[in-house]
């Protein structure tokens, strides 16, 4: 399995949970340089993983040979990061709510009502390839 | 990936230390958990004192350790919840499924 590629403004990862850790690794790094206070870095922390999780999980189905790519900007105290993966897409609005009663114990589904709850923005784009580009903006 | 864990007065009690993402820790976490109810534990308590943060993947195997306790008569409990993983619990409102305490100690009792 591919190690990970690391960018002047990103990294690309295989497919695979085991690389969760070397994402977060370079988010605390990335966040460190731009001096975030620490009030914020969990709550970024947190969003990020989620996204990797599902761009590994959901949009690349754990197929290691497809990858993920995460890309940071930091600009007039507004950080953006935007996480792509090489599946075929999904729609946002067909998601559960995972407050609802029903939804309560439910084991997944969680993750993008966490990233909302953390972040300033959440933009959905779809990539050239046909994946998905989830941005997260917060303003620190 | 090794996790503390040490039993008191027939309560077991998982140390889980770090961040809790979606990778290898959260299996070993996962694994421990179902392996001690495999064992017929009834009564469990995880310490997150030592807990970073944890993200939805974290908060479901929490759900997923106290399903299949209570389906077997068992419970599961949170000790020492950090800010940051109480922010989540009440944003989910999962801090109305599970029962927090300040200390081990408190929830050992509790028991």
């Amino acid at each position: 399995m591919k190690k990970p590629t690391y960018l002047a403004d990103g990294i690309i990862i295989a497919s695979s949970t085991a690389y969760l850790a070397d994402v977060d690794r370079y988010l605390d790094q990335k966040m460190t340089e731009a001096g975030v206070d620490e009030s914020a870095r969990a709550d970024i922390a947190i969003s990020l993983s989620e996204l990797v999780n599902n761009a590994i999980i959901h949009g690349n189905k754990k197929d290691k040979s497809k990858t993920v790519e995460v890309r940071f900007a930091l600009k007039n105290s507004r950080l953006k990061i935007t996480v792509e993966d090489q599946g075929t897409g999904f729609n946002p609005g067909e998601l559960a709510n995972p407050i609802d009663d029903d939804n309560l114990l439910k084991e997944v589904g969680r993750g993008l009502f966490i990233v909302k709850n953390f972040v300033d923005e959440v933009n959905y784009k779809r990539s050239n390839s046909g994946g998905t580009i989830v941005e997260i903006i917060k303003n620190l | 990936m090794k996790i503390n864990y040490h039993e008191e007065n027939g309560v077991v009690i998982i140390e889980p230390k770090g961040k809790i993402m979606g990778g290898p820790e959260s299996t070993a976490l996962h694994d421990l958990l179902h392996d001690l109810i495999d064992q017929k534990k009834s009564r469990v308590i995880i310490d997150l004192g030592r807990v970073d943060w944890m993200n939805s993947t974290g908060l479901g195997l929490l759900i997923s350790g106290l399903t299949t306790l209570r389906k077997a008569e068992g419970e599961l409990k949170l000790a020492n919840v950090t800010e940051k993983i109480q922010s989540l619990l009440t944003i989910t409102k999962l801090i109305t499924v599970f029962k927090t305490f300040d200390s081990v100690e408190d929830a050992v009792k509790s028991f």
